[in-house]
């Protein structure tokens, strides 16, 4: 446990008068192992910890995985029953608990507050006035004053969004103090520069063409900024190229442009995209290697070429342009090879370029066009990301370092004890990971060949979809390649050579490839046809490989050593951590080649490594086994592994300041992190800008801080919440006098059911701001009953979009029609998004079958008496609740909850049809095909029940029917025979 | 002239109170003809429409009450047009709401006279179409409506149509399905056996 920790527990804890408070502490300071320390703190005695479960499993499993060395947290789940939650809630231990349930168990009061500690919010910047979390501390207060509520964050930038958004969420946590802990605070900056790890600052400069492309990137970015300026929708402080490299920029942007967001033009909302778009771009560009950035590229340019604006940019061509030349390029095969950038070839590339993305046409005149004069040849040119070499020498120099040290004396082995060895490279994501995995194993060079490969099979897939006819007149071509010409049998020579690995199935396999080769060769290759001057050996001989993919993706299984790293990967992580990390995230760390992770086999390990680099032919130097890791699996990988060497490959502040903690916590443990980045790229400027944010960010909490004003009476705080927005509510009413008369009479006694499946949303908490009493109950029919005739189901715009196609909505509102007098739909719009279904410009011309607005009006036709409410944010929503209920009884609950659900003998209870008819049967009878609405009621009049429909002839059904098809259709479905599974 | 009511019929019949509303500028999927009428609109045999603007709601609040009084019990549906032209439509709508919900109407909101227009145009040319395209996609092959219409019983899953269509062969001989028959199926327990063999066999209109 670092000392900061402590501190920050120790001050949180006596805080008068029960230890409440709001920590907000820099991000990576372990947020998770601060709350086990605190967690190590509470004894039974004092009553039960409720943790309130953590919208991230990750920080879940991480606060477990601290945790485990003493007794487990259990959950408390919907799935258990009531009485076994009644006893946890007394039991005095520790439990994660949902909100919904918490919720549902305090207004049911099922819980014995009073045998209640405290409760634990773990993401406090995720709250709102209206969010669940705020409803439970509410009621909780009211119940049980002594009790604290701890909340913590460690996202201090989403803290400082919106208007004083920390002093409104201390407010409706009823909390008082405010704990911040930045990485700048004295404490923390003392004990974790005190044992500072040596850190290796490495720069590797970007290839000349990421270089441009990230400048072209960037023009374009400002670009669509200064576009969206002109717009004058948005406030253009925020709206800088900095900002742009950020998630939380589409935030800024969207917060704004919400509100309005109907009223935009289709040319603003595609910039926003654009721009969200280009800042994935961006990022890719440091993240993957050049073939996949081109793949990702083309998919762009094929799924939002007409509509995009940036696309037609000038600056645009050019990121295509330079990604293409990352990894290929044409050249006359008439031996200027390499030195062909004159004009014929440029021209070339032009109508080339037509090819490469999906205009087949194009491509066979391009290149038949150019075949007699000139044959063009591809050249791969498949640049490898700079930071693989980098990296490659940093292992290599690791490892040299390793064997001086061992040679020159035998210190070393004292050192073990604290020198786990282990060398540890973590990047952004899984797919890095293997990747870079692959290139230390492989060597760089064969990974790019796979990727390229993968790449032109992708698009030969892609093609002979498209174009199933193209193919045949390259056929013919296509053969002769193949036939005669003499580059080909050299190539295939090399082929079994350059894949040593897969010889024996290569063989096997090449047989039964040849025709789908064939095929391949003929439509994949775009670039590649007749080659036939000498110029074309180097490109046929790769093209050649490309046809083993498949083989490649096969054997990668079969690959013995990969596999049993595998298999031992499992093993080990298991075997470490005592079956903290699941199967997933044990995957989430691949090995290179060795096989456990303890110390004492290191040396094993080394001797699997070392045959391995050298029969991989990819490098003469050996190197250390290296452990990868993806930053977004989010395991305590520091504490399960203690690598000695860490290897930042793709910097991320958060990681940074874990490796502190992890180094703070062990001093006597050396630490060396090399640190790779990409020089003048956009990736140093990400992260400087990520610490700088959230140094802005303390420092405005700090004077929001300064300047807060908390009431001391917590309960008078929330009571007086309530009374202003009653008095608000009536003072809004007060045009129709008689009827807020009427109004406050009832408000004392005004009650809701509402279906436990509700409080996923925020109205059961405002409608309890509102001083009405929440009664949560498991319903059938509709979300809210208001009073014995009012039924209401709510949707929001989404929901509603999604239940009119799913057909949900229709059979909901059937049975809410079915049980209530006045049934109703509730349209639900958020507060800050634009009060409309559509834009003017969505409406269109004609009456279409798919617009929301001809199947809300198909709806009303089919319910003539469902009553709609739009209601314009959720307070609008409880006003207009309390409006409704103000006449009429208060709702049963005992009997709500009996709508819709038959009893023992198949009654429903209430159901206006049920005392006069067999409801099942009806329902059954309107799903068969033939009958609809116009004839079911003759079919009912005309035969007793559904087994007497079973044996009526068809000549009968079309007399009932009244038509010779719609009875052989029913007839034929009846006596259709089951298909049997056999 | 009875060419006139049936032409009439097809039509959008507007009340003269509504000459001059600029949205009938916007009904042009379907033609509309002046005639004597109580509602605004009349859209169909059972259904009518009043248009209310919030605006103009929000200087005579009573109007809209006033108007749904005069409609009387003559009509199955009776639609509120909306037109939300105000900017703070919190309290307006509120008070249209309680009026419509309260007097048996249907509220329906539109933003733009564009979007009334085609409320008024698609309720009139779906006058008598089926409620298929809400009704969700259902597959038209026969696993899925057998399906479809053996899990309307209640309890009754996808398992159990499986075990009940090879049992009995086909669904008219699941109909006709003794009680012992029933129970002999696996899975199907006591309540779902009961429940079965009341749909099938119990009258569609039970003997008051």
């Amino acid at each position: 446990m670092v000392q900061f920790h402590e501190q920050i527990i120790a001050e949180l804890i006596e805080e008068p008068p029960n230890g409440s408070g709001l920590v907000i502490l820099s991000s990576g300071l372990s947020l998770p192992k601060l709350i086990s320390s605190l967690l190590l703190l509470h004894s039974p005695s004092q009553g039960t910890l409720l943790l309130l479960y953590p919208s991230s499993p990750a920080l879940k499993s991480q606060i477990l995985h601290h945790h485990n060395h003493h007794n487990r947290i259990s959950e408390i789940s919907s799935e258990l029953p009531a009485h076994q939650r009644l006893s946890l809630y007394s039991s005095g231990s520790v439990f994660f608990i949902t909100a919904r349930i918490l919720i549902v168990d305090l207004l049911n009061s099922k819980i014995p507050t009073s045998a209640i500690a405290g409760l634990v919010i773990l993401t406090a910047h995720s709250l709102s006035e209206t969010s669940t979390e705020a409803f439970i501390v509410r009621i909780f207060r009211s119940l049980n004053r002594d009790a604290y509520v701890r909340a913590f964050s460690d996202k201090p930038h989403s803290m400082v969004s919106g208007f004083s958004k920390a002093e409104r969420i201390m407010k409706c946590l009823c909390i008082r103090k405010l704990h911040l802990w930045p990485r700048f605070h004295v404490y923390v900056s003392q004990e974790l520069e005190k044992e500072a790890p040596e850190v290796v600052d490495i720069r590797v400069p970007m290839a000349k063409h990421m270089v441009a492309i990230q400048k072209a990137i960037l023009e374009v970015m400002d670009g669509c900024l200064k576009e969206m300026r002109k717009t004058n929708k948005v406030d253009v402080e925020d709206l800088t190229v900095e900002n742009g490299l950020f998630k939380s920029f589409d935030e800024i942007v969207r917060r704004q442009l919400d509100p309005i967001w109907h009223t935009l033009g289709k040319k603003t909302k595609q910039l926003v995209f654009d721009l969200k778009t280009l800042r994935k771009l961006l990022d890719y560009l440091v993240r993957y290697d050049a073939v996949t950035y081109l793949k990702y590229l083309d998919t762009l340019r094929v799924s939002e070429s007409y509509r995009s604006v940036w696309m037609f940019a000038e600056s645009s061509y050019k990121i295509f342009e330079l990604a293409k030349k990352r990894v290929y390029r044409f050249v006359a095969s008439d031996g200027s090879k390499l030195t062909s950038p004159s004009k014929s070839s440029t021209s070339k590339k032009r109508k080339l370029k037509g090819t490469a993305d999906d205009n087949e046409n194009k491509k066979v005149g391009g290149s038949s066009s150019v075949n007699p004069n000139v044959s063009i040849v591809l050249d791969e040119v498949l640049e490898e990301a700079p930071k693989w070499k980098v990296l490659r020498e940093v292992l290599e120099e690791i490892e040299e370092e390793r064997q001086k040290q061992a040679l020159s004396s035998e210190e070393l082995v004292r050192d073990k004890e604290d020198d786990s060895g282990i060398v540890l490279v973590a990047c952004k994501d899984e797919r890095s990971c293997i990747q870079l995995e692959q290139c230390i194993t492989n060597g760089p060079r064969k990974v790019m060949q796979q990727e390229w490969e993968n790449y032109l099979l992708n698009k030969v897939q892609l093609r002979d979809l498209q174009t199933r006819f193209k193919k045949k007149p390259k056929e013919p071509k296509g053969f002769g390649i193949l036939d005669g010409v003499v580059p080909v049998s050299p190539a295939k020579n090399v082929e079994p050579s350059s894949i040593n690995k897969q010889e024996h199935d290569a063989l096997v396999a090449a047989a039964s490839e040849i025709k789908k080769r064939l095929k391949n060769e003929n439509v994949g290759v775009d670039p590649q046809p007749e080659a036939s001057g000498q110029g074309g050996g180097r490109g046929k001989q790769r093209v050649k490989n490309k046809k083993e993919t498949p083989n490649n993706c096969k054997n990668s299984g079969n690959n013995d050593n990969k596999s049993s790293v595998k298999a031992t990967l499992d093993g080990s992580s298991s075997e470490n951590n005592d079956n903290e990390v699941d199967p997933a995230a044990a995957g989430g760390f691949s090995e290179a080649t060795c096989h456990v992770a303890s110390t004492d086999k290191v040396v094993l390990r080394r001797h699997v490594q070392v045959p391995e680099a050298t029969a991989s032919g990819s490098a003469n130097k050996p190197i250390p086994p290296a452990y990868f890791y993806a930053l977004e699996s989010g395991q305590p990988i520091l504490d399960i592994l203690k690598p000695s060497v860490i290897i930042v490959y793709h910097p991320d502040m958060t990681f940074v300041r874990e490796i502190e903690v992890h180094k703070a916590e062990n001093p006597s443990k050396k630490v060396k992190v090399y640190f790779l980045f990409y020089e003048d790229s956009t990736e140093v400027q990400k992260f400087e800008a990520s610490i700088r944010r959230e140094n802005g960010a303390f420092e405005s909490l700090i004077r929001q801080k300064s300047l807060m004003m908390i009431p001391v009476d917590q309960e008078a705080n929330y009571l007086g919440l309530n009374s202003s927005v009653e008095a608000q509510g009536t003072s809004s009413q007060n045009s129709i006098t008689r009827k807020a008369g009427g109004r406050k009479e009832v408000e004392k006694e005004m009650q809701v059911i509402v279906d436990m499946r509700e409080f996923m949303s925020s109205l059961p908490n405002v409608l309890h701001q509102k001083g009405m009493r929440i009664i949560p109950v498991t319903l059938e029919v509709g979300d809210y009953i208001l009073s014995p005739s009012i039924c209401v189901e709510r949707k929001s715009i989404q929901d509603l979009f999604m239940s009119f196609t799913s057909g949900r909505l229709y059979h909901q509102v059937e049975m809410m029609v079915r049980y209530y007098k006045i049934p109703v739909l509730l349209i639900e719009f958020s507060q800050d998004k634009s009060f409309s279904f559509q834009s003017a410009t969505d409406i269109g011309d004609d009456v279409t079958p798919t617009n929301v607005i001809s199947k809300l009006s198909l709806l009303v036709l089919h319910f003539p008496r469902l009553r709609i409410i739009w209601s314009r944010s959720l307070h609008a929503t409880a006003e207009i609740f309390a409006a409704l209920k103000a006449n009429q009884d208060e709702p049963d609950e005992a009997k709500a909850m009996r709508v819709g659900v038959p009893s023992e003998e198949g009654i429903i209870d209430d159901d206006v049809r049920a005392e006069n008819f067999n409801t099942s049967a009806v329902e059954f009878l309107r799903r068969l095909p033939g009958v609809n609405d116009s004839n079911y009621r003759a079919i009912m009049d005309g035969c007793k029940s559904l087994s007497e429909l079973a044996l009526l002839p068809v000549e009968r059904l079309a007399e009932l029917m009244g038509g010779q098809k719609a009875a052989r259709t029913l007839r034929e479905f009846l006596d259709a025979k089951y298909p049997t599974l056999l | 002239s009875s060419s006139s009511s049936t032409q009439n019929r097809n039509a959008i019949l507007v009340s003269h109170r509504q000459k001059g509303n600029p949205l009938l500028k916007h009904i042009r999927n379907v033609r509309w003809v002046f005639a004597d009428i109580v509602c605004d609109y009349l859209l169909g045999q059972g259904s009518c429409a009043l248009y209310l603007s919030l605006r103009y709601h929000l200087l005579h609040p009573d109007y809209l009450y006033y108007r749904i009084r005069e409609l009387q019990k003559n009509f199955k549906l009776r639609v509120v047009l909306c037109h939300a032209d105000v900017e703070d439509v919190v309290k307006p709508l509120l008070e249209v709401t309680k009026t419509a919900l309260l007097h048996d109407c249907t509220l329906l909101c539109g933003w733009s006279l564009e979007e009334c227009g085609r409320y008024l145009e698609t309720i009139k040319v779906y006058e008598n179409k089926s409620a298929d395209i809400i009704q969700g996609q259902m597959d038209t092959d026969y696993l899925s409506r057998l399906n479809h219409a053996l899990t309307t019983v209640r309890h009754v899953n996808k398992t159990d149509v499986v075990t009940l269509g090879t049992t009995f062969g086909s669904l008219s001989h699941i109909m006709d399905a003794s009680m012992e028959d029933l129970a002999r199926c696996p899975g199907i327990g006591e309540r779902k056996v009961k429940r079965l063999h009341d749909t099938f066999h119990e009258p569609f209109k039970r003997a008051v």
